[in-house]
Protein backbone atom coordinates (compact mmCIF):
# COMPACT_ATOMS: atom_id res chain seq x y z
CA UNK A 1 0.00 0.00 0.00
CA UNK A 2 2.17 3.24 -1.14
CA UNK A 3 1.28 6.13 0.34
CA UNK A 4 -0.46 7.44 3.59
CA UNK A 5 -3.59 5.09 2.52
CA UNK A 6 -3.58 3.41 -0.89
CA UNK A 7 -6.97 4.69 -2.09
CA UNK A 8 -6.47 5.61 -5.99
CA UNK A 9 -9.64 7.62 -5.19
CA UNK A 10 -7.80 9.96 -2.74
CA UNK A 11 -10.98 10.33 -0.93
CA UNK A 12 -8.47 11.66 2.31
CA UNK A 13 -7.09 14.55 -0.43
CA UNK A 14 -10.65 15.59 -1.76
CA UNK A 15 -12.26 15.27 1.81
CA UNK A 16 -9.65 17.85 3.30
CA UNK A 17 -9.50 20.20 -0.01
CA UNK A 18 -13.30 20.64 0.59
CA UNK A 19 -12.81 21.18 3.95
CA UNK A 20 -10.04 23.61 3.11
CA UNK A 21 -12.72 25.49 0.45
CA UNK A 22 -15.25 25.84 3.23
CA UNK A 23 -12.56 27.66 5.38
CA UNK A 24 -12.23 29.85 2.36
CA UNK A 25 -15.56 30.50 1.91
CA UNK A 26 -15.78 31.11 5.71
CA UNK A 27 -12.47 33.44 4.97
CA UNK A 28 -14.23 35.65 2.27
CA UNK A 29 -17.83 35.76 4.16
CA UNK A 30 -15.94 37.43 7.43
CA UNK A 31 -13.71 40.11 5.27
CA UNK A 32 -17.36 40.61 3.38
CA UNK A 33 -18.61 41.03 6.86
CA UNK A 34 -15.86 43.56 8.08
CA UNK A 35 -16.39 45.38 4.23
CA UNK A 36 -19.94 46.42 5.83
CA UNK A 37 -19.14 47.66 9.25
CA UNK A 38 -19.81 51.40 8.22
CA UNK A 39 -23.32 50.26 7.07
CA UNK A 40 -24.33 47.90 9.86
CA UNK A 41 -21.94 49.24 12.27
CA UNK A 42 -20.69 47.25 15.08
CA UNK A 43 -23.03 43.95 15.62
CA UNK A 44 -21.02 42.96 12.09
CA UNK A 45 -18.05 42.00 14.15
CA UNK A 46 -20.14 39.66 15.82
CA UNK A 47 -21.04 38.01 12.38
CA UNK A 48 -17.12 38.58 10.99
CA UNK A 49 -15.95 36.15 14.84
CA UNK A 50 -18.48 33.91 14.09
CA UNK A 51 -17.51 32.91 10.52
CA UNK A 52 -13.66 33.25 11.62
CA UNK A 53 -13.83 31.78 14.79
CA UNK A 54 -15.29 28.53 12.16
CA UNK A 55 -12.05 29.19 9.68
CA UNK A 56 -9.99 29.15 12.16
CA UNK A 57 -11.56 26.02 13.94
CA UNK A 58 -11.25 24.17 10.34
CA UNK A 59 -7.77 25.50 9.64
CA UNK A 60 -6.26 23.94 13.58
CA UNK A 61 -8.10 20.19 12.37
CA UNK A 62 -7.08 19.87 9.02
CA UNK A 63 -3.99 17.74 9.88
CA UNK A 64 -6.18 15.66 12.24
CA UNK A 65 -8.72 15.40 10.10
CA UNK A 66 -6.21 14.11 7.37
CA UNK A 67 -4.23 11.29 9.30
CA UNK A 68 -8.12 10.55 10.53
CA UNK A 69 -9.88 9.66 7.31
CA UNK A 70 -6.41 8.31 5.70
CA UNK A 71 -6.52 6.19 8.56
CA UNK A 72 -10.09 5.20 8.07
CA UNK A 73 -9.55 4.08 4.66
CA UNK A 74 -6.34 1.84 5.89
CA UNK A 75 -8.76 0.19 8.65
CA UNK A 76 -12.15 0.46 6.33
CA UNK A 77 -14.32 2.14 8.59
CA UNK A 78 -13.75 5.88 9.39
CA UNK A 79 -15.35 7.85 12.34
CA UNK A 80 -18.09 9.29 10.99
CA UNK A 81 -16.65 13.29 12.56
CA UNK A 82 -20.36 13.76 13.65
CA UNK A 83 -18.86 16.89 15.93
CA UNK A 84 -17.52 18.92 12.75
CA UNK A 85 -20.63 18.86 10.92
CA UNK A 86 -22.38 19.70 13.96
CA UNK A 87 -19.97 22.94 14.64
CA UNK A 88 -19.92 23.82 10.93
CA UNK A 89 -23.88 24.16 10.78
CA UNK A 90 -23.89 25.52 14.16
CA UNK A 91 -22.07 28.40 12.49
CA UNK A 92 -23.86 29.11 9.83
CA UNK A 93 -27.32 29.21 11.13
CA UNK A 94 -26.10 31.63 13.82
CA UNK A 95 -24.45 33.38 10.72
CA UNK A 96 -28.36 33.55 9.53
CA UNK A 97 -29.80 34.12 12.75
CA UNK A 98 -27.09 37.13 13.44
CA UNK A 99 -27.93 38.18 9.82
CA UNK A 100 -31.83 38.65 10.32
CA UNK A 101 -31.26 40.56 13.40
CA UNK A 102 -28.62 42.90 12.06
CA UNK A 103 -30.95 43.61 8.72
CA UNK A 104 -34.48 43.74 10.59
CA UNK A 105 -32.19 46.32 13.43
CA UNK A 106 -30.90 48.76 10.54
CA UNK B 1 -18.95 -2.74 -0.10
CA UNK B 2 -15.97 -4.52 1.26
CA UNK B 3 -17.64 -6.81 4.02
CA UNK B 4 -15.66 -10.11 3.94
CA UNK B 5 -16.19 -11.08 7.86
CA UNK B 6 -19.02 -13.16 8.24
CA UNK B 7 -22.18 -10.69 9.69
CA UNK B 8 -21.93 -11.66 13.40
CA UNK B 9 -18.24 -10.60 13.70
CA UNK B 10 -17.95 -7.54 15.53
CA UNK B 11 -15.93 -5.75 12.83
CA UNK B 12 -14.04 -3.51 15.78
CA UNK B 13 -15.18 -0.20 14.59
CA UNK B 14 -12.61 2.90 14.99
CA UNK B 15 -12.86 4.36 18.59
CA UNK B 16 -16.27 6.04 17.94
CA UNK B 17 -16.93 9.73 19.98
CA UNK B 18 -19.97 10.38 22.29
CA UNK B 19 -21.88 12.38 20.43
CA UNK B 20 -21.72 9.49 17.21
CA UNK B 21 -22.62 7.12 19.37
CA UNK B 22 -25.19 9.16 20.26
CA UNK B 23 -26.45 10.39 16.60
CA UNK B 24 -25.65 7.53 14.67
CA UNK B 25 -26.58 4.03 17.18
CA UNK B 26 -26.18 0.42 15.71
CA UNK B 27 -25.66 -0.42 12.03
CA UNK B 28 -22.35 -1.43 11.05
CA UNK B 29 -19.31 0.66 9.97
CA UNK B 30 -20.14 2.12 6.32
CA UNK B 31 -17.72 2.06 3.95
CA UNK B 32 -15.30 4.89 4.91
CA UNK B 33 -15.55 6.27 1.61
CA UNK B 34 -19.39 6.73 1.33
CA UNK B 35 -19.10 8.31 4.56
CA UNK B 36 -16.02 10.89 3.28
CA UNK B 37 -18.93 11.41 0.38
CA UNK B 38 -21.97 12.10 2.89
CA UNK B 39 -19.03 14.72 4.28
CA UNK B 40 -17.74 16.16 0.92
CA UNK B 41 -21.77 16.78 0.10
CA UNK B 42 -22.11 18.48 3.46
CA UNK B 43 -19.89 20.77 3.18
CA UNK B 44 -21.03 22.05 -0.80
CA UNK B 45 -23.77 22.65 1.33
CA UNK B 46 -22.82 24.72 3.62
CA UNK B 47 -20.55 26.85 1.07
CA UNK B 48 -23.94 27.08 -1.05
CA UNK B 49 -25.39 28.45 2.52
CA UNK B 50 -22.51 31.00 3.28
CA UNK B 51 -22.88 32.12 -0.40
CA UNK B 52 -26.60 32.97 0.54
CA UNK B 53 -25.87 34.30 3.82
CA UNK B 54 -23.04 36.46 2.18
CA UNK B 55 -25.88 37.93 -0.22
CA UNK B 56 -28.54 38.49 1.89
CA UNK B 57 -26.07 40.67 3.57
CA UNK B 58 -24.82 42.23 0.70
CA UNK B 59 -28.46 43.21 -0.57
CA UNK B 60 -29.28 45.18 2.48
CA UNK B 61 -26.45 46.65 2.38
CA UNK B 62 -25.69 48.12 -1.01
CA UNK B 63 -28.84 48.05 -3.14
CA UNK B 64 -30.43 51.28 -1.17
CA UNK B 65 -30.75 53.29 -4.52
CA UNK B 66 -32.05 50.49 -6.06
CA UNK B 67 -34.27 48.49 -4.16
CA UNK B 68 -37.23 50.59 -1.93
CA UNK B 69 -36.68 49.71 1.32
CA UNK B 70 -39.30 46.97 2.00
CA UNK B 71 -38.43 45.28 -1.27
CA UNK B 72 -34.84 45.03 0.17
CA UNK B 73 -35.33 43.79 3.72
CA UNK B 74 -38.03 41.30 2.19
CA UNK B 75 -34.94 40.27 -0.14
CA UNK B 76 -32.10 40.30 2.20
CA UNK B 77 -34.13 38.18 5.23
CA UNK B 78 -35.10 35.57 2.22
CA UNK B 79 -31.80 35.05 1.20
CA UNK B 80 -30.45 35.05 5.20
CA UNK B 81 -33.43 32.62 6.23
CA UNK B 82 -32.91 30.75 2.89
CA UNK B 83 -28.94 29.85 4.02
CA UNK B 84 -29.74 29.18 7.28
CA UNK B 85 -32.49 26.84 6.79
CA UNK B 86 -30.46 25.38 3.92
CA UNK B 87 -27.07 24.80 6.51
CA UNK B 88 -29.57 23.37 9.10
CA UNK B 89 -30.92 21.47 6.41
CA UNK B 90 -27.38 19.67 5.25
CA UNK B 91 -26.40 18.88 8.91
CA UNK B 92 -29.83 16.83 8.99
CA UNK B 93 -29.20 15.54 5.93
CA UNK B 94 -25.85 14.38 6.86
CA UNK B 95 -27.17 12.44 9.75
CA UNK B 96 -29.93 10.73 8.21
CA UNK B 97 -27.49 9.76 5.06
CA UNK B 98 -25.15 8.46 7.48
CA UNK B 99 -27.58 6.37 9.20
CA UNK B 100 -29.29 4.92 6.48
CA UNK B 101 -25.43 4.25 5.33
CA UNK B 102 -24.72 2.07 8.66
CA UNK B 103 -28.65 0.16 8.53
CA UNK B 104 -27.48 -0.88 4.86
CA UNK B 105 -31.82 0.98 3.84
CA UNK B 106 -32.53 3.38 0.87
CA UNK B 107 -30.95 6.89 1.11
CA UNK B 108 -33.49 9.52 1.84
CA UNK B 109 -34.44 12.08 -0.65
CA UNK B 110 -33.46 15.45 0.02
CA UNK B 111 -35.85 17.59 1.36
CA UNK B 112 -32.99 20.67 0.90
CA UNK B 113 -33.27 20.45 -2.76
CA UNK B 114 -36.62 21.72 -3.53
CA UNK B 115 -36.38 24.25 -0.67
CA UNK B 116 -33.43 25.64 -2.14
CA UNK B 117 -35.20 25.69 -5.61
CA UNK B 118 -38.45 27.05 -4.67
CA UNK B 119 -37.14 30.00 -2.28
CA UNK B 120 -34.66 30.57 -5.67
CA UNK B 121 -37.60 31.00 -7.65
CA UNK B 122 -39.49 33.08 -4.92
CA UNK B 123 -36.63 35.35 -4.53
CA UNK B 124 -36.14 35.27 -8.31
CA UNK B 125 -40.49 36.49 -8.31
CA UNK B 126 -39.89 38.85 -5.88
CA UNK B 127 -37.37 40.66 -7.94
CA UNK B 128 -39.64 40.35 -11.25
CA UNK B 129 -42.85 42.04 -9.66
CA UNK B 130 -40.44 44.52 -8.58
CA UNK B 131 -39.15 45.78 -11.91
CA UNK B 132 -42.86 44.88 -13.67
CA UNK B 133 -44.00 47.54 -10.99
CA UNK B 134 -41.40 50.41 -10.85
Amino acid sequence: MPGPHGDPGLQPERTTLAWGRTMMALVTVSAIFLRWLPHHGLPILLLFAVSAAAAGAIYVTQRRRYRASARGIRQEAVDADTSAVLWTAGAAVALGVLGIVVVLAS
Amino acid sequence: MSTNQPPSADPAPPHRGKIAERLLPGGTEPDPRFTLANERTFLAWIRTSLALLAGGIAIEAFTADLFLEPVRKILAVLLLLLGMLLSGGAAVRWIRVERSMRNKTPLPLPLIVPLLAGAGALAAAVVLIFILWR
